[in-house]
């Protein structure tokens, strides 16, 4: 698959982006969305090619292959009528979830190109995730209409539905695990085996809206955690079961550097990803950056340059090669900042960087 | 008493708003840190010195003092450790050193730690101090850049003895239908109260300008002392449709700003109430009762636009028919209240006479009008209890929409006031309009200026936010 530089090896494919909107050098994909990025995933490692989908505030959700040299070819693209809040892939790689405003859930099969609904809210659709359990499969959606429906696909009824109190604002899962981040701070914890269940709600380790949540694993690769990240340009780290207190912390992050005591700009951190194999993990945020960070030592691996918009969304392929990366307007400074900038999606070779560095 | 009040402060640094113990370091701090010419790194005495060295000297103008807050950076005030301050600055500072509620300075860390622990024995007992809890702010901490162990986060969500998460799930209340009663410590106060409490008191401080001591109370926490005073704007601009409950993003403090629209709701929900991604605003609405009913008179009224097909999933759909008996048996009810809220409209307020006489003229019709569209609203106000003011409030907008629509789209109009109504009836004083001050006048201005109120605009920009 990707072997190891694959990706920078070659010539910069798009030398002619000048370098504030791709001050990162990485490759582009090629015809994004006309809206902003809302929603970004890498296809399961149950099929060998790096398949990319892409929701968007246009209402459409886009399909690229990415080649090992960082070409990427657009596959298809459907219209859902409605602006996508979330995306999530079937274990299996041949479909495709969609979250949207018009409080459905969709499924896409991208083998067909036909689009169904699978799911069904009082208000719009705000996560999608798709669960595998040993004793049953269902789709997950989490909605501003304050509950968490699992669905099986096939009936109009959900197979179970659990109040959240407040709207649903982000969520992961990560098979025995599920978090689900709400408004007014609310932070609840499931757990899948079985059935899915309230694990526990926790008191949120912020003092600032919730913006994003992901499960990390431990070494022997099952979930034990999770990073939420605020408005407030900070993220908690925060161990299920933590052996000592210190283990869980928070950490800053997404700032303008102000001189000590000056002025500091402050931004919401828009999306984390843990690295599928190295377990560091990457943020991004407003302010149009990403850094890559080392939870256990505590380190910031690489910050990048800063883009001209925000990055609004992140995630690694399955293999832990690609980083892809999108960049839009978020809304974080009003309407009067809606410019209306060319929306991208780049992809950067990542192993490397997001490798601890050796503990000395 | 003014004196002793200056000898007790420590001297500040007007600049960077921090504190010293003595003038003598913060002459040396502000000469270092204020007054050092970035480019020989000379140290000069003053703003205007440093200002005059650098043109003088290096040829280069300087507009502002290094490493100063953004509104503390005029280099022409001259100012040498605590002399020079501007009056009001000093009794900004001394207010807040003594009110306790300063947000901006460096030395709160320790009233901070102080609410923490409020916010720890409060957990059981509920709801307002913990209501109150999320606007504590952040005390700004210079940290180093990296990861850093910022200290151990409070001690109430630390697992005691949790059971490890995949041994025991029984343990746990099962995930069904009512996972409204949370097993869990400091659930409730959490995902509750701090809604109905502190966004309520809000609202009224908003709307009613004349602020009691509810809002006053209240003030220091939705308006953060210094720094952006966005906020007002939004409440008294919305507050005129309904009350709602906009709580606000905290500020961090001086210093910094958090880049984001100061209302707390999600980029998202804020996004979805664009114009251009209109078919989706009626869709937030369904979740507040409040603007349900607003949002569906906007899209009754202007049944071509909103295509409420597009709008009615079949999640919905199946709501409908499970609402659509209730609903008859309701409609009948609200006929009745319809003549009873009718003739108190009359009563009390002359301009909406009008709106009566043509519900009345209108009521044939509305049983068959009344079905499709407006079953979603119908079963909010049954469900939601709401507070009964804003009920009336609401009402309100509605007769003068009434008035301007075509007789089409009374019908659901009346439906949906009816309910409202009804709450404000049974309540024990004999409400008619004029009860409510401060929301009538506002609203009777609406209903007499029939024909020149924009009815579908304002309507879209009067869509309530969340909570």
């Amino acid at each position: 698959m990707f072997s190891q530089g694959g990706l920078g090896s070659t010539t910069f494919a798009s030398s002619t982006i000048s370098a504030t909107v791709n001050p990162n050098k990485d490759f582009e994909v090629v015809s994004p969305p006309e809206d902003s990025i809302s929603a970004l995933a890498f296809s399961p490692a149950s099929i060998p090619s790096n398949l990319l989908v892409a929701g968007s505030w246009d209402n459409c959700v886009r399909c690229w292959e990415v080649e090992q040299t960082g070409k990427t070819i657009p596959k298809s693209m459907q219209n859902v009528q409605a602006p996508v809040l979330d995306v999530a892939w079937y274990d299996d790689g041949t479909k495709v979830f969609i979250a949207s405003c018009d409080k459905a859930g969709r499924c896409w099969d991208l083998a067909s190109n036909q689009v169904i609904q699978v799911a069904g809210h009082d208000a719009p659709i705000r996560t999608c995730h798709w669960i595998k359990a040993p004793n049953y499969v269902c789709l997950m959606t989490g909605s501003w209409d304050k509950t968490l429906k699992f669905w099986d696909l096939r009936s109009p009824t959900p197979i179970m539905t659990i109040s959240l109190g407040e709207r649903c604002y982000c969520a992961d899962v990560d098979y025995p695990m599920a978090v689900v981040g709400t408004a007014a701070r609310g932070l609840i914890i499931y757990q899948l085996e079985g059935k899915p269940q309230e694990y526990k709600r926790v008191d949120s380790p912020l003092k600032y809206q919730h913006r994003c949540v992901a499960i990390f694993r431990d070494k022997k690769k099952s979930p034990v955690g999770y990073a939420l990240g605020s408005v407030e340009g900070r993220v908690a780290i925060q161990y299920l079961n933590p052996q000592t207190p210190k283990e869980n912390f928070t950490f800053k992050c997404h700032r303008s550097n102000g001189a000590p005591g000056g002025f500091q700009d402050i931004y919401a951190v828009n999306d984390i990803a843990f690295h599928p194999v190295h377990g560091t993990l990457a943020t991004v945020g407003s302010d149009g950056t990403f850094s890559f960070w080392d939870k256990d030592a505590r380190t910031k691996l690489k910050p990048s340059e800063p883009m001209e918009q925000s990055i609004t969304r992140c995630c690694f392929n399955h293999n832990g090669q690609i980083f892809a990366y999108s960049v839009s307007y978020d809304w974080a400074k009003g309407h009067e900042y809606n410019t209306i900038k060319k929306n991208h999606i780049f992809l950067r070779s990542c192993f490397d960087e997001l490798k601890p560095r050796a503990t000395s | 008493m003014g004196r002793k009040k200056k000898r007790q402060s420590k001297p500040w640094c007007w600049y960077c708003n921090r504190e010293f113990e003595d003038e003598k370091i913060l002459i040396q701090h502000q000469k270092a840190k204020h007054f050092k010419c970035h480019i020989c790194h000379k140290k000069l005495y003053t703003g205007p010195g440093l200002s005059i060295h650098c043109m003088q000297v290096h040829k280069e103008p300087i507009d502002k003092v290094p490493n100063a807050l953004s509104n503390r950076s005029n280099i022409e005030i001259e100012i040498y450790g605590m002399e020079g301050i501007p009056e009001e600055d000093l009794k900004e500072h001394e207010k807040q050193k003594q009110g306790g509620k300063n947000s901006d300075s460096e030395d709160e860390q320790p009233q901070s730690k102080k609410q923490k622990n409020e916010h720890q024995n409060n957990i059981g007992i509920g709801s307002l101090p913990t209501g109150m809890m999320p606007p504590n702010v952040m005390p700004p901490q210079y940290g180093p850049p990296m990861i850093g162990p910022i200290g151990p986060v409070g001690p109430p969500f630390m697992g005691t003895g949790m059971p490890p998460m995949m041994a025991s799930p029984a343990a746990i209340n099962s995930g069904s239908l009512n996972q409204g009663t949370p097993t869990t410590m400091g659930v409730a106060p959490q995902a509750h109260p701090n809604k109905p409490l502190f966004p309520c008191a809000a609202a009224i401080t908003a709307s009613t300008s004349s602020s009691t001591l509810v809002g006053s109370d209240f003030k220091p926490i939705c308006s953060t002392a210094t720094g952006v005073s966005t906020k007002p704007t939004f409440p008294a601009y919305g507050s005129t449709s309904v009350d709602q409950k906009v709580v606000l993003i905290n500020t961090v403090g001086a210093s910094s700003k958090i880049i984001h629209p100061s209302e707390d709701i999600s980029l998202e929900e804020h996004r979805t109430r664009l114009p251009q991604y209109k078919s989706e605003e009626s869709v937030i609405a369904v979740t507040t009762a409040e603007s349900t009913e607003t949002n569906s008179a906007l899209t009754n009224s202007t049944s071509t636009s909103v295509p409420s097909s597009a709008t009615l999933t079949y999640a919905q759909q199946v709501e409908i028919g499970k609402h659509q008996q209730h609903q008859h048996q309701q409609q009948q009810q609200q006929q009745q209240q319809l003549h009873q809220q009718q003739q108190a409209v009359a009563a009390a307020a002359a301009v909406n006479a009008a709106a009566a006489a043509a519900a009345a003229s209108m009521m044939p019709r509305f049983p068959q009008i009344g079905t499709v569209p407006m079953s979603v609203p119908m079963s909010v106000p049954m469900s939601v209890t709401m507070p009964p003011a804003s009920g009336i409030t609401l009402m309100t907008p509605m007769a003068g929409t009434q008035l301007i629509r075509p007789a089409m789209t009374f019908g659901p109009h009346t439906a949906i006031m009816a309910p409202t109504a009804n709450m404000g009836m049974l309540r024990p004083s004999p409400v008619g309009f004029p009860g409510f001050i401060g929301t009538t006048p506002m609203m009777n201005p609406y209903a007499a200026a029939q024909m020149t109120f924009p009815g579908g605009p304002v309507l879209t920009s009067m869509v309530p936010r969340f909570r």
